[in-house]
């Protein structure tokens, strides 16, 4: 019992540690000052704070994987979620996803300091995230496979979490850019890139034309 | 149903759709002109106007949503209607790619606050139907079945920015200049907009239905408020035919007099009495029943008849008009039919051509009984819109003519008397409107 009280508590400061830095950027703009001037606002001793975090870049990163794994959470909860084609699924996790950001639109949109849409530079920031998403998105894509609604084409779909997290980027990178209301723009964009993404890799014409070309290849 | 995978998003990307026309069409002119040379010119105009027609119909159908609905409008509101367009245009319907069930989860949520899944006992998991700009399920909670139509994101956001590009092409369409036609504009998108808010339509489609329920065979489905929101409107699922479906059926003339009867003492009741229409006789809104009687869906659409406009636009239905010159050429200046700019003579040609329309959309009214399926007064009118269309006076004056809130008037009766024709049916043209000197005849 003691040991699970105390990983509470300790998360529980991971979690104030995470809050009043939001905080602090969002009202001054800037980083605090120090981790000590930081400590000593928060009340908590410095080696309190380097138990969690090694800098304060550090706060943003586990501040989008905590965005990610309480969608995931909170998706596993819904009895219908498992019973979702894997298309359902992805397109499940962006609306749940984007619904969850919202509430910290704010500070999410400032810690894309560099432009997300930039592929080859990737934001610092998501890097700890991309490693999640990409882990879960490989167990869909597998499932996809299973379940045939996504072809398999050998090495081809090695790259699929790779493009699936580039698809990522792309809506982040839309959703911040997004002056609709509601954000209804970036519903629509979810819709339509993963729409388009899963006719792309299910089944479908270039799979025959691949087949036909092997078969007249092994007729000759 | 398939999924549309090319519909251009970016306000580039459909600048671009239209600027693909603009170079079709005046591909189409260069055939035009060296048809011309070869034969003869009626045929090569005809050819053009087909060719035309078709083009800007692919494009605009490309384009979905307000953009198509703009155009749509226009045609009938200026009487622009040559035939080519009127066979193109009777095809148009918002379409869009069906929303997957996720996001109508998601639209849920945010209207309601709980998903279809805890909401209804079942709820089905792909559309039935695309509604004008959504999609409709099926639901059942307890003995009870719904139908639940939920609106596709974005939609109010995009009709501002379509109604812009949309300006100078249907301004060339029909060569009016961009300026006069921003109070039509300015109509359509305070209609499109009312359009998307489905709390409104909740309201308006109760008012109505109260409104209406004293006319024998007319049938509305509940609505259910507590389960209505911004982007989501559940109401009965009404059973029936629609019209093409009814007409397959091969129902007897007695029958669709009938129908077509209901229909008329609908829209009759709704114009003179109640003053504000259900401005969307599109066939799809109308389920021809087992027990012959008729359900009207879709309030999202609904036009208000001010009261000072009202009262002028059917003055000009009173046949002891035609008689009183100076009264008559008063009132088509009040209701901007003829404009201050205007030089005599076309102040004469344009009465003139006034009068006729008038006489032609108000005939039904000036005899008792009025036969729909008439085809050559059907033919009449496409020959006088064909007419008004190459009218070269009219086309030079570049002026948008006629009161604003005629648009939707005029769309009203148009696709009345269109699905009255197809139904063929013989009308007791009874109405509200007291016509001195005839009726009574």
């Amino acid at each position: 019992m003691e040991t699970i009280d105390t990983e509470t508590r300790e998360n529980d400061v991971q979690e104030r540690i995470i809050k009043a830095y939001i905080d602090y950027v969002l009202m001054h703009g800037e980083e605090p000052a120090s981790v000590y001037a930081f400590c000593k606002e928060l009340d908590i001793s410095e080696s309190a704070f380097y138990a969690h975090f090694n800098d304060f870049g550090q706060i943003a990163e586990d501040f989008w994987v905590k965005q990610f794994t309480d969608t995931l959470d909170a998706l596993r909860k819904d009895a219908e979620f498992e019973a979702f084609t894997v298309r359902e699924k992805l397109l499940s996790l962006y609306y749940a996803f984007f619904e969850q950001v919202k509430v910290h639109r704010s500070f999410a949109v400032m810690s894309f300091k560099e432009s997300i849409a930039s592929l080859k530079r990737e934001n610092r920031n998501l890097s700890k995230m991309k490693k999640e998403y990409k882990f879960w998105v490989k167990h869909l894509i597998s499932e996809g496979l299973n379940e045939g609604e996504i072809a398999g084409r050998s090495r081809l779909t090695d790259t699929y979490d790779e493009l699936f997290w580039i698809q990522f980027l792309f809506l982040l990178n839309f959703w911040k850019n997004d002056r609709s209301k509601n954000f209804e723009r970036t519903d629509a964009a979810i819709e339509k890139t993963v729409n388009l993404s899963f006719d792309l890799i299910e089944k479908n014409a270039l799979d025959s034309a691949v087949d036909f070309g092997k078969f007249i290849f092994q007729n000759r | 149903m398939k999924e549309q995978d090319n519909m251009p998003t970016s306000r580039l990307g459909r600048t671009g759709k239209f600027l693909k026309t603009g170079a079709k069409l005046g591909g189409n002119y260069l055939k035009y002109y060296s048809k011309r040379l070869v034969s003869d010119a009626e045929k090569a105009n005809a050819d053009l106007q087909e060719e035309n027609a078709s083009d800007i119909y692919e494009t605009l159908s490309q384009l979905k949503g307000s953009a198509l609905k703009v155009a749509q409008m226009m045609s009938l509101d200026q009487g622009l209607l040559p035939s080519a367009y009127t066979n193109k245009f009777a095809q148009a319907q918002y379409s869009a790619p069906p929303l997957s069930y996720p996001l109508v989860v998601k639209t849920f949520k945010a209207s309601l606050g709980e998903g279809p899944g805890t909401l209804f006992d079942a709820f089905e998991q792909s559309a039935t139907a695309a509604a004008s700009i959504g999609q409709v399920h099926k639901a059942t909670k307890g003995e009870k079945t719904f139908a639940v139509k939920i609106q596709y994101p974005g939609v109010a956001d995009s009709i501002s920015s379509d109604l812009k590009i949309v300006k100078p092409i249907v301004g060339a369409m029909f060569n009016i200049r961009s300026s006069e036609m921003d109070h039509y504009l300015q109509e359509v998108e305070a209609r499109l907009l009312e359009e998307t808010d489905y709390e409104l339509e909740l309201k308006r489609s109760k008012e109505i239905s109260e409104a209406c329920s004293s006319i024998q065979g007319l049938i509305f489905p509940e609505y259910y408020a507590e389960l209505s929101g911004k982007r989501v409107l559940t109401m009965d699922w009404l059973s029936g035919k629609h019209l093409d479906d009814y007409l397959a059926s091969a129902p007897s003339q007695e029958e669709r007099n009938r129908a077509g009867q209901i229909l008329w003492d609908f829209y009759d009741h709704q114009i003179h009495t109640l003053r504000q229409v259900h401005a969307d006789p599109h066939p799809g809104n109308f389920l021809f029943r087992e027990d012959g009687s008729l359900g009207v869906i879709d309030f999202g659409c609904v036009k208000q008849l001010p009261e000072a406009f009202y009262a002028l636009y059917f003055q000009l239905m009173q046949p002891a008009l035609a008689k009183d010159e100076a009264t008559f050429s008063a009132l088509l200046y009040k209701l901007d039919f003829l404009l201050k700019t205007d030089k005599t003579e076309e102040v004469t040609h344009f009465t003139q051509i006034y009068s006729e329309v008038l006489e032609l959309l108000g005939r039904p009214f000036f005899s008792t009984y009025f036969d729909f399926s008439d085809q050559d007064y059907f033919a009449e009118i496409y020959a006088l819109s064909d007419l008004y269309n190459n009218d070269k006076m009219l086309r030079k004056a570049k002026a948008a003519r006629g009161p604003r809130d005629a648009i939707y008037l005029n769309r009203t009766y148009f696709g009345l008397y269109s699905i009255l024709n197809k139904l063929g049916a013989k009308i007791n043209t009874h109405s509200a409107l007291p016509l001195k000197n005839l009726q009574q005849a």
